[in-house]
């Protein structure tokens, strides 16, 4: 078992950089998710961490040994593709013992390392079958066990779960979590889907075209964003986002009016200082609105469209100038067909962003 | 009958007329003219005449012989370089790849007639560059026309040359369809590249050699213009006569039409066992 480090990672492809120098710990043992949309790189910093991509900058090292120039099959990590990557023409049992075989490990040590990779996955009844003869998650589940049987220090997922439907996505992250419980072994996982990252993670990474945004406990992030993307990327629904402008500064605080939504005026404890006038961004996240006898600014929004769950519902409430707001009420049902809804933002439950994004506090 | 239907088979029709009198037609009928003798007119039915003819006939089977002489070494030989090229032209490292992968297509588009010249030209026993060649690493001048040896050589070198690339084709659009993770998923599981090649790529590319098998040895039972134009019609002596130019003799030079129909129907037979075997020992293992 080992950590992994990257120290100012770097990746080019041709003329263009894609991963500008990443610096990232990954302690034993530790869950680690690399979270961000589409494109920003996470598969990429994955495949160098596996040495399927050069590194054309700085330093990774697993469990203390620099790998730079290591063998992908040399550094002891195991890897779990998007699409399975599983052999199509080799049963599930081949395809499981597929890479001992091809390095002369002993027979009986195979069977016993097959053996328990297909018990740990409950895949026993599968092992005659070939990839062709078995469902999303039963593939997903051999490709996981093929990891396993290589008894890796590190375990490298990119977006295993992607392929599957909501349903089995679930089931499948609770035996992701349960596996990294019983094998105790340093994960690190690639998604781009926020709930996954939130559920498996010690440790989120988020990323943004190829840079660190922040780094942290799953509700660290939640808690604390450290910029307006993190704070948009972290929690579902997303954060809302009111432009506001700065009415009213004095020392340890400063008074805002949102640009919209009636103009609310709401002060807030802040260390920075401001000038009357500057633009900032009010954000505070869907559940943390009060009802309207709540404490902090009232609000008088809109409904446009509400959708009810049961024991919540989601009210949006769309403005001319494009701003969107989402509120989650709980224990709604008196307020169904309302085209009105009164609010409250608690100032405890707001943040603040200046104008490139960057968290005010 | 729906009209709609009805219009379709009025476009049909003059396909169907024509496929029935020059496909269907001639198959049936040179069935039936196998079992006549037609030798002299007036043409009479003798069903032994040919058939009986054909299991003693020894220059039939000279023809056999050279046509599954060609067939066991030219399938291969070629199936094997056709594999071996296809991965070179798949490869990243090959620069222009566009071009050479048509360059290696383009001997399928040349004539028969022009590319036999070539070849007689290439492997002319006096002036050919193949013996100015052989002669620059010391090699005595080769005969190929004169030593049946070589002349069988030349014919499996030619037929190999032009039919190549288009099997590397064919086997190169299955190796696209391999997807590169798996390959990937072998590099992280240690598997060098050579054992990826034999136990990954070459597993996966069964289906498709095995339809370039079959129609290679398809089109090698039909074998006829390269030991029709480039040997001198099967020469010398008949060293490199095949089945095709020997059906050829009998029904365009003799006129002997129900030997000739009994001798295509053997081709045919023959080529249909080989490919059942081939399909046979090619099919998937349960
Ligand atoms: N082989 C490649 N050649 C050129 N650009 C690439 C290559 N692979 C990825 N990229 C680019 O690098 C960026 C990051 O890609 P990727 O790591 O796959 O993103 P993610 O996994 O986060 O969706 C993208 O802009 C993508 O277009
Ligand atoms: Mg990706």
């Amino acid at each position: 078992m080992s950590g992994v480090t990257l120290s100012n990672v770097q990746k080019r492809f041709g003329a263009v950089e894609v991963i500008h120098g990443v610096d990232l710990t990954v302690d034993d043992g530790e869950f680690v998710v690399f979270v961000g949309p589409s494109g920003c790189g996470k598969s990429t910093l994955l495949r160098m961490i596996a040495g399927l991509e050069d590194i054309s900058g700085g330093e990774i090292s697993i469990g203390g040994t620099t790998v730079n120039d290591v063998e992908p099959a040399d550094r002891g990590i195991a890897m779990v593709f998007q699409s399975y990557a599983l052999y199509p023409h080799m049963t599930v049992e081949q395809n499981l013992s597929f890479g001992l075989r091809m390095n002369g490990k002993p027979r009986d040590d195979i069977a016993r390392r097959v053996t328990k990779a297909a018990s740990i996955l409950q895949i026993e009844p599968l092992l005659a079958r070939r990839p062709k003869q078995l469902s999303g998650g039963q593939r997903q589940r051999v490709a996981i066990g093929r990891a396993i049987v290589r008894e890796p220090d590190v375990f490298l997922f990119d977006e295993p779960l992607s392929n599957l439907d909501a349903e089995l996505r679930v089931q499948m992250r609770v035996e992701i979590a349960r596996l990294h419980k019983e094998l105790g072994t340093t994960m690190i996982y690639v998604t781009h889907d926020q709930t996954e990252a939130m559920t498996l993670a010690d440790k989120i990474v988020v990323l943004r075209d190829g840079r660190v945004e922040q780094v942290g406990a799953p509700l660290d992030l939640y808690d604390d964003p450290a910029n307006r993307f993190v704070a948009g990327f972290v929690g579902s629904p997303r954060m809302n986002f009111m432009a506001a402008k700065v009415v009213d500064t004095t020392p340890g605080s400063v008074t805002i009016e949102t640009d919209n939504h009636g103009s609310a005026r709401l002060t807030l404890p802040v260390r920075q200082a401001f000038q009357t006038g500057d633009a900032v961004t009010l954000g505070i996240r869907p559940e943390h609105f009060g009802g309207p006898d709540g404490d902090g600014t009232r609000l008088t929004v809109n409904v446009d469209v509400a959708e009810h769950l049961g024991a919540t519902s989601f009210v949006y409430a769309n403005m001319a100038t494009g701003e969107q707001l989402i509120i989650e009420r709980e224990q709604s049902r008196s307020e169904m067909g309302k085209t009105e809804l009164t609010i409250t933002i608690p100032p405890a439950r707001a943040y603040l962003f200046d104008s490139a994004g960057d968290r005010i506090r | 009958m729906r009209a709609t239907t009805r219009t379709a088979y009025g476009f049909l029709t003059p396909y169907l007329l024509i496929f029935a009198a020059f496909w269907v037609w001639p198959i049936i009928y040179s069935f039936y003219l196998s079992f006549l003798s037609t030798r002299v007119q007036p043409w009479t039915f003798n069903p032994t005449f040919n058939w009986g003819r054909l299991i003693i006939d020894p220059a039939f089977f000279n023809a056999f012989k050279n046509t599954m002489i060609i067939l066991v070494i030219q399938v291969p030989v070629m199936i094997a370089l056709a594999t071996l090229l296809a991965v070179l032209l798949n490869s990243h490292l090959l620069k222009a790849r566009g071009i050479m992968r048509f360059a290696f297509f383009a001997p399928v588009v040349v004539g028969e007639v022009a590319y036999a010249a070539v070849f007689r030209l290439m492997f002319q026993a006096d002036f050919g560059v193949i013996n100015k060649l052989l002669a620059l690493v010391g090699v005595a001048p080769i005969s190929w026309s004169s030593n049946p040896t070589a002349a069988m050589a030349l014919i499996i070198t030619a037929v190999t040359w032009r039919w190549v690339g288009y099997n590397a084709i064919i086997i190169l659009s299955g190796l696209q369809s391999i997807p590169e993770d798996v390959y990937e998923a072998a590099t992280l599981d240690k598997v060098s590249k050579t054992r990826q090649f034999f136990f990954i790529t070459l597993p996966l590319l069964r289906p498709i050699i095995l339809v370039c098998v079959v129609l290679s040895v398809i089109g090698t039972m039909q074998l006829f213009a390269e030991p029709f134009l480039i040997t001198n019609r099967g020469g010398p002596g008949g060293a490199t006569e095949t089945l095709g130019l020997f059906l050829y003799r009998q029904g365009f030079t003799v006129l002997n039409f129900g030997y000739a129909s009994a001798v295509a129907y053997t081709i045919a037979a023959i080529a249909i066992v080989i490919s059942v075997i081939n399909f046979w020992l090619g099919r998937d293992p349960k």
